[in-house]
């Protein structure tokens, strides 16, 4: 069944209209065959009546009648002495007692009575469809209002439904509205005894994932700070080893680049954690992607010379609701990434157009690029591709994209994937909601895929 | 009027509801999308009001015998088109491809079929006898208790079988679709009889075991087309229909039954 309330109005409406109706059949029988028994006793009474009337002569003038019932009188000698004006001159009754006979072009209800005390007989009859008719109609009285209360009877089990239901609506609208990184407790109120179970379960659930959340969080946060100290340690006395051996020392120099790289690391693992959407403590603000654009681009200009890479800001200014923090991480990640993968001398374009509900960031580059099938698992975490032995041969660790991912998630945005210009290189594209109502939207929709995907 | 009017309208719509109540419990089980439902009961309606006031003509069909044979016609074409719901029903049981259009064409003919049958007999009576302005009170209110009582054993049926798993739900409503089906054949076989087109006669005698006025026997009619008193014809017709019926859809499971087999010992040789 698709709907609880539906279900329980037709099936409870069902029984109560079979019930109710064949109660009020069975009354309607009974009570037709106790008012053939009243119809029955008036004409044995007026039989009664009739039969003892005293007669002075043989010839008496008929009776009046109203068609509907008629009476023939013989005295002891069997000779028709009075009748009523509709009564026929032969018999209408052929058997003693109660019958039914057709005359006049009716079916009638007779009686023929014999009185001992002074002989006469008496045959009374009625006709049968008036007093059918007559029944009916007074029983009717009584089965109409069953048939008519009926809607009002669907009308208050609906609403008696509605009410019994609505600590199960409240829940449901609740759970309904309820946010991804919501996994505060539920709270119905006056919740029936029914639903306590089922509220305590969801409550629980929603304490245990919060704290299982909690949990990994903290493990992750509190792991990657620890690590920090230990590195910073080991960097001063490399830098002190160098000094000592000398600055071209082979050994030296690949185990500083391999602190570098696990520092680099442990960084990326922080910032993974801190810009998790259901954890990330977002201060959104009007920001401008152009401006924030130019501030990463002279913080990492250095990298983009030291490659003889050519990098471009164009567009418009973009303006966006965002945290300035983590889309400063974003926009560093992707030139990041360009500055990394593409080749000496190449070109790097950071590319803003205002859209007409967004605000769409693209960096393009004209390196490698990557292939199709690779595309959706670049956002894996860890994930690198061609593995460690990547072609470009630069290090790194695979978490750039998924941190950026994060963000995008964050600020409701969409990012993808293509072939950069003329099918060469990589463009990523970030769309981002222009306003605060379509920001809350796409961000409540991708918080649900988040926690889908989680 | 009102006990008249009871019988003659919960024995057309307990017909029609039983059938209507079963394919709608099967699609909802089996997940076929039910929006077909409402196209058929409004081509019922149209098809009721069609066919009731247009019986003059039918009847005068055929040498007069019109409406006999476009109602045996009807019973025998519902039967038809029972057998391959049944038939298609076992085969989106075991392999769940998308519901196919003939399908959907033929679920909506079933119930504009079945419903315009049943539903001219109803307004036959009714416009027959609204004239009578003694009556229109009996008339009516039997006719909604009719109504009501039909459609109240229809919604408690339907919910009945919902409370079933799906394979015991695809089972019991085969059946019963093969036993409602095989009750039209009987009273197609009725209406021939009455049109002289197949030899009459009496088997047995069973009214006053089971009359068929009553509750017990209106629904045993709507369901299996109960006749207190069947002509050799008639039985011969209700067996073919069982027979014939249970034959291709069992047929039908075993097929599907030993794909499934072989699909299971292919995956072991794997």
């Amino acid at each position: 069944m698709n709907s609880l309330r539906r279900f329980l109005l037709v099936s409870v409406l069902s029984a109560l209209m079979l019930v109710n109706f064949i109660a009020a059949l069975h009354g309607y029988r009974s009570s037709m065959v106790e008012a053939e028994n009243l119809f029955d006793q008036k004409l044995q009474a007026m039989a009664l009546q009739l039969s003892s009337v005293p007669l002075r002569t043989t010839n008496n003038a008929p009776a009046p009648d109203d068609e509907s019932m008629v009476f023939q009188l013989f005295n002891a000698d069997g000779k028709l002495v009075w009748h009523s004006v509709h009564a026929p001159d032969q018999y209408i009754a052929a058997n003693e007692g109660f019958s039914e006979n057709n005359f006049n072009g009716y079916r009638w209800r007779t009686l023929s009575y014999f009185n001992f005390v002074n002989g006469h007989r008496i045959m009374i009859a009625e006709r049968l469809d008036l007093r059918y008719r007559l029944a009916e109609s007074v029983i009717l009285e009584s089965i109409v209002p069953v048939v008519v209360v009926l809607p009002v009877a669907g009308l208050l089990i609906w609403l008696i439904i509605g009410q019994g239901l609505k600590s199960l609506a409240i829940l449901a609208k609740i759970l309904r509205g309820k946010a991804a990184d919501d996994l505060s407790a539920v709270d119905v109120g006056q919740a029936p005894n029914e639903l306590m179970p089922v509220i305590e379960s969801v409550n629980s659930m929603l304490r245990r994932l919060a704290e299982s959340f909690e949990r990994e969080r903290r493990f992750s946060a509190d792991a990657a700070h620890e690590l920090r100290t230990p590195i910073s340690a080991i960097k001063i006395h490399l830098h002190n080893l160098r000094d000592e051996y000398g600055q071209d020392n082979e050994s030296l120099l690949s185990l500083e680049r391999d602190v570098d790289r696990l520092a680099h690391l442990v960084e990326q693992m922080l910032l993974l954690h801190r810009t998790t959407p259901d954890h990330y403590p977002a201060k959104f603000e009007r920001i401008s992607l152009a401006a924030l654009a130019r501030e990463v681009i002279a913080e990492r200009y250095g990298d983009f010379v030291s490659k003889d890479q050519i990098i471009e800001l164009l567009g418009s200014d973009g303006d966006i609701d965002g945290d300035r923090f983590a889309i400063g991480i974003l926009l560093q990640n992707l030139l990041t990434n360009a500055s990394k993968y593409t080749q000496h001398g190449g070109t790097i374009q950071v590319k803003i157009e205002a859209l007409e509900n967004r605000n769409r960031l693209v960096v393009v580059d004209n390196g490698p690029g990557i292939s199709a099938d690779v595309k959706e698992r670049v956002f894996e975490r860890f994930y690198r591709v061609g593995g460690d032995r990547h072609s470009s041969g630069v290090s790194g660790c695979g978490l750039g994209l998924s941190i950026a991912e994060h963000i995008a998630e964050l600020h409701g945005a969409n990012i993808s994937m293509a072939a950069g210009d003329n099918d060469c290189g990589l463009a990523v594209t970030v769309d981002f909601p222009k306003t605060r109502t379509a920001l809350k939207a796409s961000r409540s929709l991708a918080m649900e895929k988040y926690g889908e995907k989680k | 009027m009102l006990l008249t009017s009871v019988i003659i309208v919960l024995r057309e719509v307990l017909e029609a509801a039983l059938l209507v109540s079963i394919l709608m419990s099967l699609c909802f089980k089996l997940g076929i999308e039910r929006s077909w439902f409402k196209w058929g009961v409004l081509g019922g309606v149209v098809g009721s009001i069609g066919l009731g006031s247009q019986l003059g003509f039918i009847s005068s069909l055929f040498g007069g015998i019109g409406q006999e044979v476009v109602d045996a016609g009807l019973q025998i074409f519902i039967y038809i088109c029972l057998l391959y719901i049944c038939v298609e029903f076992i085969n989106h049981y075991y392999q769940r491809h998308a519901v196919s259009g003939t399908l959907r064409a033929v679920l909506v003919i079933i119930i504009l079929c079945a419903m315009s049958r049943e539903g001219s007999e109803i307004y036959i009576y009714l416009s027959a006898f609204q004239s009578l302005p003694h009556a229109s009170v009996s008339l009516y209110s039997g006719s909604i208790i009719g109504l009501g009582i039909g459609l109240s054993c229809c919604a408690l049926f339907y919910y009945c079988l919902l409370s079933f798993s799906l394979l015991r739900t695809l089972i019991l409503g085969c059946m019963l679709l093969t036993v409602v089906a095989s009750g039209m054949l009987l009273q197609a076989g009725k209406m021939l009889i009455q049109a002289d087109l197949l030899p009459d006669g009496q088997l047995w005698d069973s009214s006053a075991v089971l009359s068929e006025e009553s509750l017990s026997g209106q629904l045993l009619y709507a369901l299996a087309g109960y006749e207190a008193t069947p002509a050799p014809a008639q039985l011969v017709l209700y067996l073919f229909g069982v027979v014939c019926m249970a034959a291709v859809v069992l047929t039908r499971y075993w097929h599907w039954q030993r794909r499934k087999v072989s699909a299971k010992v292919a995956g072991y040789e794997e």
